[in-house]
């Protein structure tokens, strides 16, 4: 179902944490809100789910304005950061809790907490407790209660903030399969790049409680709207005023028209990437992004002095520097 | 190695003389002149009417506090309103005035003939004072801050994501307290309740005051054992005693029996 946010405002004390937000997210659609902490994308998150209440504008889920429903009333499923398990209930007890207090037949709950369990990779762990779990085996039981009731959308909150990287990288891909079996409209918060440009089709970049852009990931990354976007989402590095992509720079053995003169100060090699630190002929350093294969036939070495020369198409004019 | 037995020593050598011989010895004495002349003592109409009363007292008190306390504490961790500090402050108040303090209060509120609406309850026919609705009225004063204290900070530590989820989930206020935040302060609230009835069971004072300790009337146990020890029946002093501190054990028996190994970490 899709949700449209319109001219959305909320302050806590002086703060703000959102100034006039406006969204439309699809249906059925896997949108990531991404920015840096206190930027605004929890609440935001929260004001859909009724946790939070707007001070002024509308929230609307599946064409139905629902800025005045308590988050009962909203058939929204949330998954918290820190799990919000029910310690005192078994998993199975846990997953059941949405159609227990829906008084579901218990044969109908029996069924879909099997199959809920079986979905999320917990069949066996039924009669466990959470405290008897791992994070990752915590969050997909919250995952598997969020979706026993069949919400209408989906939320979460830095799903996989709390957990160790490699079990973050293993649910992140599940959740992107996840997605695509159970078609459910998906928002989830995170501050990590990396993870909403794996996972999202949809990015919406939010700082100080504003929208930098919306877009997919391959937008957001050649096309940032500003600076802010730019760097957030990926590196950067300047040149001759411009700030620029660190792999969108020729590196040249000879000068040519619009090259900067640059000297190589290190030569980093990181696998698959060449990492090159440079100082350019006016004192300011930089740094390009290469293959080990053009590193290679270059033959960069330290000291060596090259010209460097950005790709006309990219790359932005830095404004305020 | 020697430090931590030095340590030990210490702690158990000050929990025997403060607490452990003084209590010993109201066993030795109360079975000194053997177990039938203990058990006599403690079951004549008069002691079996002050455990009645005493019984009675801890049966009114202690629900009535413990709903108190949880909605206390509820409202103190939960909600931000105007002088919660001084709410928080004021539910200690039993802790910090003395139970014989209490006991004029109560006089001061309830006496029938100068009371402060005392008179007006006497003209309705309702005594308050040296009659068992004044003598459960000072119990519940004085047990009133142990639920809450206990609560308080088992409340805190959940933290609200559970209750946040329940609602998510289709839960409403009510079945989310009793399906999510009940269940998961239940050891916090037993172990109030314990302590609320071991105060119930001992109080002194307060009830001393407001009871006029007409025998086999107005008489709780404790009351019991202070008017044998005046009448020189020490036997039924310790042996009444006895029952009592058995009493109270038995409640932290209870609580220790029914609370499951995963929660006693």
């Amino acid at each position: 179902m899709s949700i449209v946010i319109d001219s959305v405002s909320k302050r806590f004390g002086d703060f703000v944490a959102l100034d006039d937000v406006s969204l439309e997210v699809r249906d059925g659609s896997l949108t990531a809100l991404l920015g840096p902490s206190g930027g605004g994308k929890s609440t935001l998150l929260r004001v859909i789910a009724g946790l939070e209440s707007p001070d002024t504008g509308t929230v609307e889920i599946a064409g139905k304005n629902a800025t005045q429903d308590p988050p009962q009333r909203r058939n929204v499923g949330f998954v918290f950061q820190h799990y919000a398990a029910f310690k005192h209930m078994t998993v199975a007890k846990n997953v059941a809790f949405g159609l227990t207090i829906r008084k579901r037949p218990k044969d109908e709950i029996d069924e879909r907490v099997d199959e809920l369990l079986k979905l999320v990779h917990l069949d066996g762990f039924a009669h466990r407790y959470p405290s008897q779990l791992s994070g990752g085996q915590r969050q997909r039981m919250a995952l598997a209660r969020a979706l026993a009731v069949q919400p209408r959308v989906l939320l979460l909150d830095e799903p996989f903030g709390a957990l160790d990287a490699t079990v973050r990288k293993e649910l992140r891909a599940w959740l992107r399969r996840l997605h695509d079996e159970v078609h459910v409209t998906t928002v989830f918060v995170t501050h990590d790049q990396e993870e909403a440009m794996e996972v999202a089709e949809q990015i919406v970049v939010l700082n100080d409680g504003r929208i930098e852009q919306v877009g997919s990931p391959k937008e957001l990354y050649e096309q940032p709207a500003n600076e802010f976007v730019m760097g957030f989402v990926g590196p950067i590095s300047e040149l001759s005023g411009r700030s620029i992509r660190p792999h969108d720079v020729e590196i040249l053995l000879e000068p040519r028209d619009g090259a900067a003169e640059a000297a190589i100060d290190r030569v980093l090699h990181l696998g698959f990437e060449v990492r090159v630190e440079l100082t350019i002929a006016d004192g300011e350093k930089t740094w390009v992004q290469t293959t080990r294969a053009e590193a290679d036939e270059l033959k960069l070495s330290e000291g060596q002095t090259v010209w460097l020369r950005a790709d006309a198409d990219r790359g932005r004019e830095l404004v305020n520097s | 190695m020697s430090s931590r037995y030095v340590l030990r020593f210490l702690a158990l050598g000050y929990l025997a003389l403060l607490l452990g011989i003084p209590v010993g010895l109201v066993f030795v004495n109360a079975f000194q002149d053997g177990f039938s002349a203990a058990w006599d003592a403690v079951t004549t109409p008069e002691a079996q009417h002050a455990f009645y009363l005493t019984l009675v007292m801890v049966a009114v008190a202690v629900p009535l506090n413990t709903i108190f306390g949880v909605l206390a504490a509820l409202a103190i961790v939960r909600q931000r309103f105007p002088g919660r500090a001084l709410f928080n402050a004021a539910i200690d108040l039993p802790f910090a005035v003395s139970p014989v303090v209490v006991g004029l209060a109560l006089l001061l509120v309830y006496g029938s003939r100068d009371g402060w609406i005392g008179e007006w309850l006497a003209e309705q026919g309702i005594r308050v004072i040296f009659s068992t609705p004044g003598m459960i009225l000072a119990t519940m004063f004085v047990s009133l801050p142990f639920v809450a204290r206990e609560v308080i900070p088992v409340l805190r530590e959940i933290g609200t994501e559970q209750e946040q989820a329940a609602a998510t989930l289709g839960a409403g206020p009510m079945q989310t307290f009793f399906r999510v935040t009940l269940p998961a302060i239940r050891w916090g609230v037993a172990y109030g309740v314990v302590l609320t009835t071991a105060r119930a069971l001992g109080e002194f004072g307060a009830v001393s005051v407001v009871s006029g300790r007409i025998s086999g009337e107005t008489q709780t146990a404790t009351l019991f054992v202070e008017d044998r020890f005046e009448h020189f029946d020490e036997t039924g002093a310790y042996a009444a005693s006895v029952v009592l501190a058995v009493l109270a054990l038995g409640t932290l028996l209870v609580m220790n029996v029914i609370k499951p190994k995963e929660a006693q970490t």
